[in-house]
């Protein structure tokens, strides 16, 4: 049986590993992180303010002569807390906007790099699903990395060691049992962070596989329907869903159990410490400072306990984002890498013939035109000499994979060689493109047709090109006439009627010279005949230029000229 | 909140009522885990308080011991409870999950054939997806936040009352009461653009199609720069409408936080007021506002439930009428047909006019009865109805006029699965389920011999390629049947339509990409079974089907010049 052919070489080209790429996103954007370092700053100077007046308050109205007064520390408090709780925000925000500059800057970077590209370099690489996917979910995947884990990993080590520098210059006994709590958690974290990065890998696929078979049985309802395995097929999407909560669990199990004992521990430091200030103030420890502490220490060290522990669960919790972020990069590095092998349409440094001394020109001509893709070990076109005259009809032929659609990619500009040239007479640096599946665009067929040129064409003008591509405005398939919706699957149009636009199309752009591949692929052998009687009959009346690169027999019978790419037979071949 | 609000509540609550049980535990368990997270934190204030006291000889007698054997029993169970909660809730709403998906394939299989050709769209089937994910919400970070919210608040109110004057009630429950306000008038405000960015993002999508699919033509007549620049314009407007709606997230949980760490300064100032005046003993003055500081946590997650519940809702009223449609089918016990094959009711149309618009009809009026044993073919060139002829006379599209009927019955009286134990259709489109060629063979309702697929094989022709493979009958087709070739998927298709055994059968080019010899054969050897079947099959090639068959030619569509 045929097996699908899906290697791609060049698509594994990591020559940046995930994290240095990650980091070179954030450069451009670094005020942002410098931001957010401040306001984590600010934040936790307010909350130790904070732990410090509300102790203060508690000790002084308890053993103080003088009781402090109320209102005052109410108000004072209040200010603290909103100057708190208004850098976290700030944080925050700082957080998404980082994330926002550099998702921005990746989707203006993809929208470039694919049409620097080109179409015939974008084919081999991915479909437009893919690459939707990748603009849209990939990218978005980044935001956790940037929004949450960077600031999250600032706070980590800011906000301990400025509560440990507090709690030292008051109690360094207390200072010295959180600075030994601390150790512990990075190494739990590791153990988590572990943990959280395969959990994200595994259950992501499991998570596209479930989601792949229920997509596919949804596709394919039609055929389930009529086979009347609906309700054997209810019972298999159920089955298969319970299959993968069973796998889930049990890696959730393990995630869960590192949490907990890494929560477990945070918990138990600040009993130590709790229970360590309470003998202190009871008089039972006399070691050191034990012996001369106060309410206010203890009640302050107490408050700023949690705060201690709390960017480093934060922390733990945003590895999630950074595995989510990894993943994600290390799909768009490559997308991203610079081009390498044969390049796209906006490098190619082609010398436009000059009309020089009244010679006949030829349209496109290609001297020693060379294209070896990466990872490939022949070239797939190899020193090839052509000249395509005004009007003529040259059929590119061989079987697949012999280079017709790369010559026309070459021919379109769409690629560059290797190494040779080619030239384009001026008039033919403007063309008109139809493919196996003539692309139509989400919206009216007056919108698709209007795509062939700048100025505004009138609907006369659309309605005649119709006709003559032969698909009359009267047509059932069209029965809001040009404002007749199309696109996205091309509702309502065949496939031949769906190239017949596109020949309109071509007509209406005025371009004389027509590129097309394999143009009648798609469709039945009645249909072939009929469009190419369209094709050849309007070629000879406008006079036009016709390449075509196609392996149809009705083809080559309607070309005067034919080009047979046979494959490993390099050399130069004339047409 | 909107109209259809109530019926999607209800319709949340019909889905997840399956799991009722494991639901109230994992809430039971949430609430547990929050309401030691409060114990720990107010017995270590009042714990270190009453040392001080005791240490500086203000307290006459202090058990060190109970107080803090409550703090480690706090903290351990606060442990446990979250790591069980965390199993439970995540188990409970997988199960939903699988329950859901179920559901929805059910109600999707019972829509109308043309409201399923919509969901083939890519877009709606991702969104499908997506929208029975986010369904899960509902019960784990909505309402079980929710109402384990208002269980510590209930517990630490009776706290409250118990211990110290009443204003101190009254501080707990304004502050329950305004992170509630606060979160949901933010969250409201911020989930009425969620609507319109899930509607941009869906637009986005198509202009990205768009792109890359059309790079070709763009480029070819200069457009690329044009959409490119469009698409970046769009891209940044929806990112910065994005941004804004994540800066009233943001916004509103630190707003939370804030009123929650201003109430319990407020707690604070009173109850050390309450102590001066003798009202409370001190440790009880400390212990309040922690207390009341421990429903940060808890209140805290309110933002998030509300924000969530609009997207659970959204989404829950996109899948909801698939539903609608799962229970409204009728019941196909009703439809009795009867069993011997002299008398299956025969296909056969009158009067039939076809086509997708009344004023612009394809084809017709047409009669048609084909004989059994004598298959009718129908050729004309592509545009002309024959597809469009077979849908309907499979009872997948309605006639613009004219009936269709198997035996006395209206086709479209005639419920869907009854309909296709009568009627076989190999259309033109052909979709493949991702399986292997047994199940495609051998749907799971029918059991059929190892002998009989390979026959059917063979009769098609592809017993030989299937017997090349190492996995044979298991042989795996691929996505979209990307593992055979096209021919050998109609073949496939064909083998199951001879296994379907059904007296009507309605075939769309069933030898497209076999070579002559090769169908000639396929021809020959499927004589037998067409031997008593009604069968219309369409072709371009009618010359190459034996010449005794029947011939019916379209002719131009009407309204065609």
């Amino acid at each position: 049986m045929t097996q699908v052919p899906g290697t791609d070489a060049e698509a594994t080209d990591a020559r940046t590993s995930p994290g240095p790429w990650l980091r070179a996103r954030q450069q451009p954007h670094r005020r942002w992180l410098v931001l957010s370092a401040a306001s984590t700053l600010v934040a936790t100077l307010a909350t130790i303010a904070l732990a410090g007046l509300v102790a203060w308050a508690v000790h002084g109205t308890l053993f103080a002569p003088e009781a402090p007064y109320l209102p005052g520390i109410l108000l004072a408090g209040l200010v603290l807390l909103a100057l708190r709780y208004a850098a976290q925000a700030l944080r925050d925000l700082a957080g998404h906007r980082l994330a926002f500059a550099v998702k921005q800057e990746l989707r203006a970077n993809l929208l470039r790099q694919a049409r620097q590209a080109g179409p015939a370099r974008l084919a081999g690489q991915t479909t437009a699903g893919a690459w939707a996917e990748q603009f849209q979910t990939r990218v978005e995947d980044l935001t956790g990395y940037y929004a949450r884990y960077l600031p999250a990993r600032q706070a980590v080590i800011l906000t301990p060691l400025a509560i440990l520098v507090a709690a030292l210059w008051l109690d360094w006994l207390a200072a010295l049992l959180l600075l030994f709590a601390a150790p512990l958690i990075p190494a739990f974290m590791a153990i988590v962070g572990m943990g959280a990065e395969q959990i994200h890998r595994r259950q992501q696929q499991e998570e596209n596989r479930l989601a792949g078979h229920f997509l596919d049985r949804i596709r394919t309802l039609d055929w389930l329907r009529r086979a009347r395995a609906i309700a054997a097929t209810e019972a298999e999407v159920v089955e298969r869903s319970h299959q993968q909560r069973r796998l889930t669990m049990r890696t959730l199990r393990v995630a869960f159990l590192s949490s907990a004992i890494m929560e477990f521990f945070s918990a138990v430091a600040i009993g130590m410490v709790a229970i360590y200030i309470g003998f202190a103030l009871f008089g039972a420890i006399d070691y050191g400072p034990a012996g001369d502490i106060t309410l206010f220490t203890g009640l302050f060290i107490l408050l700023l306990a949690p705060e201690y522990f709390l960017p480093l669960r934060q922390f733990a919790q945003s590895y999630h984002d950074r595995a989510g972020a990894l993943a994600a990069a290390e799909t768009l590095a490559p997308a991203l890498a610079s081009p390498t092998g044969p390049v796209g349409p906006e490098h190619s440094p082609e010398a436009t013939a000059a009309p020089d001394e009244g010679a006949v020109v030829p349209w496109l001509q290609l001297k020693g035109v060379t294209v070896h893709y990466p990872g490939q070990r022949t070239p797939t076109l190899a020193e090839l000499d052509l000249a395509v005259h005004t009007g003529a009809h040259l059929a590119l032929t061989g079987p697949s994979g012999s280079g017709k659609s790369t010559l026309l990619a070459v021919c379109a500009g769409f690629l560059t060689p290797t190494t040779g040239t080619v030239q384009r007479h001026p008039l033919a640096r403007q063309f008109a493109w139809i493919d196996q599946d003539a692309h139509l665009f989400h919206g009216s067929l007056r919108d698709n047709l209007q795509l062939a040129r700048r100025d505004t064409i009138g609907d006369a003008e659309m309605a005649t090109a119709l006709q003559q591509a032969g698909l009359p405005l009267d047509a059932p398939e069209l029965p809001d006439g040009l404002d007749t919706a199309i696109g996205e699957a091309r509702r309502g149009l065949s496939g031949g009627q769906a190239q017949r636009v596109a020949v309109a199309r071509a007509l209406l752009s005025g371009h004389r010279l027509w590129l097309l591949d394999e143009p009648t692929s798609a469709l039945d052998p009645d249909t072939e005949q009929a469009l190419l009687d369209t094709l050849f009959r309007l070629a000879e009346a406008r006079g036009l230029t016709l390449v075509i690169a196609s392996h149809h027999a009705a083809i080559h019978e309607r070309c005067l000229q034919r080009l047979d790419l046979a494959p490993a037979t390099p050399g130069a071949r004339h047409a | 909140m909107r109209n259809g609000t109530r019926a999607e509540l209800a319709f949340l609550h019909r889905v997840f009522r399956q799991r009722r049980g494991w639901y109230w535990g994992a809430w039971g368990l949430l609430a547990l885990t929050w309401i030691a997270g409060i114990a720990l934190l107010a017995l270590s204030g009042w714990f270190i308080t009453a040392t001080a006291l005791a240490g500086a000889g203000l307290l006459a007698t202090l058990d060190l011991y109970v107080p803090s054997g409550g703090i480690r029993t706090a903290a351990i169970s606060r442990t446990l409870a979250r790591y069980f909660e965390r199993l439970v809730s995540h188990e409970a709403v997988l199960r939903s999950l699988a329950d859901l998906r179920g559901r929805s394939f059910r109600g999707l299989a019972a829509l109308p054939m043309e409201r399923i050709r919509a969901y083939r769209s890519g877009d709606l089937q991702t969104r499908l997806t997506g929208d029975i994910d986010t369904l899960d919400a509902m019960p784990l970070r909505v309402v079980g936040p929710m109402i384990a919210a208002a269980l510590s608040l209930v517990v630490t109110l009776g706290i409250a009352v118990w211990l110290a004057p009443w204003p101190a009630a009254v501080v707990l429950a304004t502050s329950g009461v305004a992170t509630l306000a606060v979160s949901a008038v933010l969250a409201l405000a911020g989930q009425r653009r969620s609507h319109a960015l899930v509607q941009a993002r869906a637009g986005e999508r198509v202009g990205l199609f768009d792109f890359i699919g059309g790079l070709a033509e763009l480029l070819a007549y200069d457009r690329a720069r044009e959409h490119e620049a469009r698409l970046r314009r769009e891209n940044d407007h929806y990112a910065r409408r994005q941004r804004t709606q994540e800066a009233f997230g943001v916004g509103s949980e630190q707003i939370v936080q804030a009123v929650v760490g201003a109430s319990a300064l407020v707690m604070l100032v009173l109850a050390l007021g309450w102590y001066r005046d003798g009202m409370l003993d001190a440790s009880v003055a400390v212990l309040l506002p922690l207390m009341t500081l421990g429903l940060g946590e808890v209140l805290g997650s309110l933002p998030g439930a509300w924000w969530r519940a609009g997207e659970s809702l959204e989404a829950a009223g996109r899948v909801q009428h698939l539903e609608v449609a799962a229970t409204h089918t009728p019941a196909t016990a009703e439809y009795v047909d009867p069993t011997p094959r002299d008398e299956a009711p025969a296909l056969h149309a009158h009067g039939l006019t076809i086509g997708f618009r009344r004023e612009r009809p394809l084809l017709g009026p047409l009669d048609l009865e084909p004989a059994r044993g004598y298959p009718l073919v129908i050729s004309g060139a592509s545009g002309h109805g024959k597809s469009t002829l077979l849908d309907t006379l499979a009872g997948e599209l309605p006639p613009l006029a004219g009936t269709v009927a198997l035996g006395h019955d209206d086709l479209a009286r005639i419920p869907t699965d009854a309909r296709y134990r009568h009627i076989s259709y190999l259309p033109q489109g052909l979709q493949l389920p991702d399986t292997t060629l047994r199940s495609i063979l051998s749907p799971a309702h029918r059991s059929l011999s190892d002998a009989a697929l390979w026959e059917a094989l063979e009769q098609v022709d592809l017993a030989e390629a299937v017997r090349g493979t190492d996995e044979g009958l298991d042989y795996r087709i691929g996505e979209g049947g990307a593992s055979l070739s096209g021919g050998q998927r109609r073949r496939l298709a064909l083998a199951a339509v001879v296994l379907q055994d059904r007296p009507v059968v309605l075939l769309d080019e069933p030898f497209s990409g076999l070579d002559t010899p090769t169908q000639q054969r396929v021809v020959e050897r499927l004589l037998p079974w067409l031997q008593d079947r009604q069968c219309i099959l369409v072709t371009h090639a009618p010359g190459q089907l034996p010449a005794r068959w029947p011939r019916l030619e379209l002719a131009k569509p009407l309204g065609r010049s």
